[in-house]
């Protein structure tokens, strides 16, 4: 599955008829403009007022916001063309954007540091609309990888600019990051390591258990059963599960606690994600292997490969998209499930998301919620596009 | 992908339910097998609430979810595969596929500023996530139907109705289910991190372990969800390779 | 009689069918025969609007088919595909049974009618009625296919190469059958085929189709003896014209007086057997006898080959 590229055949463009999908984003643009375009609290957990666009923001750039999201809610209806669309749908995020970091440094309060102000539902509901007209064009335009990969560079970067210019510097999620900027990126280093490096351990055992269940049919069934149970087992109950024999092992063991290995804490999150990434490895290694035509490898026996000369050679290299489509589902599950393992004490992003439902904080939910979505969704896209490279001129 | 799960016995199934069962039923008969796990004479059982009651809740939490997406989603699959919604097609499978790499507990927090504690945020979290496969089997299985059949179906004179309700929809089933099966044992892991914004769930007995330390909360809890979760996946394959035995078609279970 | 006026459809700017003038009298097979992407499948389609015209109409009966919703219509006209698309999650019985309950005939009514088809089409109800398509050899599907195209006595039964997937020895005996069949039942079959064997063999009428445009539209002997231009020509095969010829012909319209030795042959029997039998066992001639086993003559090599040659 390859995000925004699967588009259907386009209908023959009848006459001129209005985008039924268009006139959808419209009105959800009405709505977005009809509800609270931002919240305003005295604290960071005092229960906030909604205010809409013309009131969160100074006159002329309420204006200027409203002209551009009206103008791209017309665009939505009456535009054909996907990279018009597209513009429309871009105009509208950027107008979001700029609009609610406007909102936030002309509604902090001079003398009240402490008061936050956050993107109101108008302003979310308004960017899933932007973003469903961005997602439509896309999948019109019917971009290849490279232009995937450069649309998700190009995002990013903007992002990142209104993060540096301090455009954004007011909302209270950034006032929420700065008060723990350090605590932030070390959490940060966690999450990937736990989601990648659990990655890296399943590749490194499940690529060889693959072939093996490949070639010893008889081992294939146990295996993948085995697999499939414990992928069916709930994260926080595998988690919790492991908790004991790492402890007993921590106790017991000599040199397991110098290790880093302890009941709480990173290893059981470690191996839990380890053992959750084993079954798409190996179940994608066995059906990419099982996918090679059997005359391609009767042709390599017959020119004389020897089994490992095959498996390296053309087994392998055939497999690759298949075997590649089990590392994405393996990323992007971890990258979530890595969330999980702040609550055994194993650090990540969801330090941040379990501490601010503690404390039903809004914006400390955000700080935990977000990295891990936008780190998924990152992984999803690149890993799509090199797996859609990587089965150029291959059946 | 892989073809045929698991069936090994039937027995060992039944076995593990009757355990279960017995063990939600009388929790302190099995006392001493958890002791070992407790330090300091804490309780080894799950004190602060009936694990029946937590049982019943997480699951009634888990069905309804699950039941109001399959209704949602099914409707929507079948309305971007008919020739009035075909254009909202290609969106939509754009939109699911993105939102699949959304974490689960992350669409749970979000859903909490949103709707507030309790098991409002939590049916809401799993209603959105379980809607993605349940959509995606459904319309892989509505738009890989035989051509031909499909075909038969219109020359024989059924209206489109008909040919919905009686033959696409049947042979799509195998799929349909694989994703309430999904949904599902996604919705049962969900469901446990709901304890986190106060819902009633087995998660309670789990992060109760974790805030006292105590290593047989843990694993009660951490054990009877697995078992529920395994328990529930099974019997959903076997409907599905039951509906897929009577169509003909075999299972195409995707892992 | 079903009639076909000025029918096109155009994809883009491509015209698939081209102004397709045809009358297809009641009772008759008539073939369309071409190559694939010649339009002959649009073609047929088009007259139970499984694909609705550009331009043309269809008359079944005199009656504008484009007045009916097309469902109705749909239940009134058989139609067999070469994969059969049989509905995989229902039985025999219940497959063929879909056009009759579909127009809401009475259970009893509807049981009679699978039995007597099953029967038809020598498929034992006992044995076969409720197992499922996928239980069934590649003949029998293909059988149940068509016995349910005809399960509500369509005055019209359309067949899109309904043989197309059967090897050659399954193949001969289903063109048998469907022949012996529609001898029966007086069915208006129109079929579908790129096979121009296939198409003497079953054809009281030949229609030649090539890039959209019916070329030829006339009974097999005269498309064998007068080819409207190159193209039909080459369809038929230059070799193979002689025997495509001898198939039309019975044993019996070759017989002249005088003995043979050596086994007889039938006199219904096609010429083109009898050419085989002669050939094989090196006679010049043989006798023949008719349905009854009385001797009403002999066939000769040279009375056979005088009715290959092309008529003058």
């Amino acid at each position: 599955m390859t995000m925004l590229a699967d588009a259907g055949p386009d209908e023959p463009a009848a006459s001129w008829r209005i985008d039924r999908l268009g006139v959808v984003i419209a009105l959800l643009l009405v709505v977005a403009l009809a509800l609270p375009f931002a919240t305003f609290r005295a604290t960071r957990i005092a229960s906030g007022t909604g205010l809409l666009l013309h009131e969160a923001l100074p006159a002329p750039a309420a204006a200027a916001a409203a002209a551009a999201l009206v103008a791209a809610l017309a665009g939505a209806v009456t535009l054909r063309r996907p990279a018009l669309r597209l513009a429309a749908g871009v105009l509208a995020l950027v107008a979001l954007a700029l609009g609610v970091g406007a909102a936030a440094a002309f509604l902090t309060p001079a003398d009240n540091p402490y008061a936050r102000i956050a993107p109101g539902s108008g302003f979310w509901v308004g960017v899933f609309a932007a973003a469903m007209l961005v997602t439509d064009a896309m999948v019109r335009l019917r971009l290849g990888p490279a232009g995937r990969l450069i649309a998700l560079a190009m995002t990013a970067a903007l992002i990142a600019a209104l993060l540096a210019s301090g455009a954004w510097s007011r909302l209270s999620l950034l006032a929420e990051y700065r008060s723990r900027a350090d605590v932030f990126w070390r959490e940060a280093n966690t999450h990937v390591i736990l989601a990648a490096g659990s990655l890296a351990a399943a590749v490194a055992v499940g690529l060889p258990l693959g072939i093996l269940a490949h070639r010893v049919r008889r081992l294939r069934d146990p295996m993948i059963n085995v697999l499939n149970v414990i992928q069916t087992i709930p994260s926080m109950a595998l988690f919790g599960i492991l908790i004991a024999p790492l402890g007993w092992i921590a106790a017991n063991v000599p040199g397991a606690h110098a290790l880093g290995i302890r009941g709480i804490g990173m290893a059981p999150a470690f191996l839990a994600l380890f053992l959750y990434s084993l079954l798409p490895m190996v179940a994608n290694t066995i059906v990419g292997l099982n996918g090679v035509s059997r005359a391609v490898v009767d042709a390599a026996r017959g020119m004389g490969l020897t089994g490992l000369q095959r498996l390296f050679q053309v087994e392998m290299p055939l497999a690759l998209p298949v075997i590649l489509t089990g590392i994405r589902i393996v990323l992007v599950q971890n990258i979530g499930l890595a969330t999980v393992a702040a609550l055994i004490g194993g650090g990540g992003f969801g330090v941040f998301l379990f501490q601010g439902l503690g404390q039903t904080a809004t914006d400390l939910i955000l700080l935990g919620a977000l990295p891990p979505v936008a780190l998924a969704f990152a992984a999803a896209v690149v890993l799509d596009a090199v797996i859609e490279i990587s089965g150029r001129g291959k059946p | 992908m892989i073809r045929d799960t698991i069936r090994p016995g039937t027995i060992l199934r039944v076995l593990v339910l009757v355990a279960l069962i017995a063990f939600l039923v009388a929790p302190e008969r099995f006392a001493g097998l958890l002791a070992p796990l407790t330090t300091n004479n804490a309780p080894p059982i799950y004190n602060q609430g009936s694990l029946v009651d937590l049982t019943l809740s997480h699951l009634f939490t888990v069905a309804i979810s699950t039941l109001a997406a399959a209704v949602v989603a099914v409707s929507l699959a079948v309305f971007v595969t008919r020739p009035a919604g075909r254009e909202f097609l290609a969106l939509s499978r754009a939109v699911v596929n993105i939102g699949q790499t959304f974490p689960p507990v992350a669409v749970l927090a979000l859903s909490v500023p949103a709707m507030g504690f309790g098991e409002a945020p939590t049916r809401m979290a799993l209603f959105l996530y379980g809607l993605l496969p349940i959509f995606e089997n459904t319309l892989v299985g509505l738009s890989t139907l035989p051509p031909a059949v499909v075909e038969a179906a219109s020359a024989m004179g059924m209206t489109g109705r008909q040919r919905l309700l009686k033959v696409e929809l049947p042979l799509a089933m195998p799929l349909i289910l694989e994703g309430l099966r999904l949904s599902a044992v996604i919705g049962l892991a969900t469901a446990t991190i709901g304890s986190t914004v106060a819902a009633k769930g087995l998660g309670e007995v789990i992060i109760a372990g974790l805030l006292s330390n105590n290593l047989a909360f843990i694993v009660q809890g951490g054990v009877i969800t697995g078992v529920l979760a395994v328990l529930i996946s099974d019997g959903f394959q076997a409907v599905a390779r039951q509906a897929a035995k009577k169509s003909g078609t075999r299972p195409q279970t995707e892992t | 009689m079903i009639e076909l006026s000025h029918l096109t459809k155009v994809y883009g700017d491509i015209p698939v069918v081209n102004d397709v003038d045809m009358t297809i009298a009641t009772g008759t097979i008539t073939v369309i025969v071409g190559t694939s992407g010649s339009g002959k499948s649009t073609l047929l389609r088009m007259v139970n609007r499984l694909i609705e015209p550009t331009e043309g109409r269809v008359f079944i009966e005199g009656r504008d088919v484009s007045h009916l919703p097309a469902h109705e219509l749909r239940r009134s006209i058989g139609y067999a595909i070469q994969n059969h698309g049989l509905f995989p999650h229902w039985t025999v019985a219940r497959n063929i049974a879909t056009v009759p309950l579909l127009l809401g005939w009475d259970r009893e009514k509807v049981r009679a009618r699978v039995a007597e088809l099953m029967e038809l089409f020598q498929l034992d109800h006992d044995q076969f009625a409720d197992r499922y398509p996928h239980e069934l050899s590649g003949g029998q599907q293909q059988r149940v296919g068509v016995a349910r195209a005809m399960a509500a006595r369509p005055a019209l039964l359309l067949m899109d190469e309904p043989f197309g997937a059967l090897d050659p020895i399954i193949r001969a005996k289903a063109q048998a059958d469907l022949k012996a069949i529609q001898r029966r039942t007086g069915t208006t079959i129109l079929l579908v085929t790129h096979d121009m064997a296939e198409a003497i063999h079953l054809g009281d009428r030949i229609a030649v189709m090539d890039g959209g445009l019916l070329k030829q539209y006339a009974p097999a002997a005269d498309i064998l003896a007068r080819p409207a231009d190159a193209f039909v020509d080459d369809l038929i095969g230059v070799v193979d014209r002689p025997f495509h010829y001898l198939t039309l012909g019975t044993v019996g319209a070759a017989v002249e007086p005088g003995e043979a030795d050596g086994a007889p042959l039938n006199a219904d029997a096609s010429l083109y057997e009898g050419l085989g039998a002669l050939l094989w066992s090196g006679r010049k001639a043989a006798p023949v006898v008719d349905a009854a086993g009385r001797d009403v003559g002999r066939v000769s090599l040279d009375s056979i080959a005088e009715r290959a040659a092309r008529p003058t």
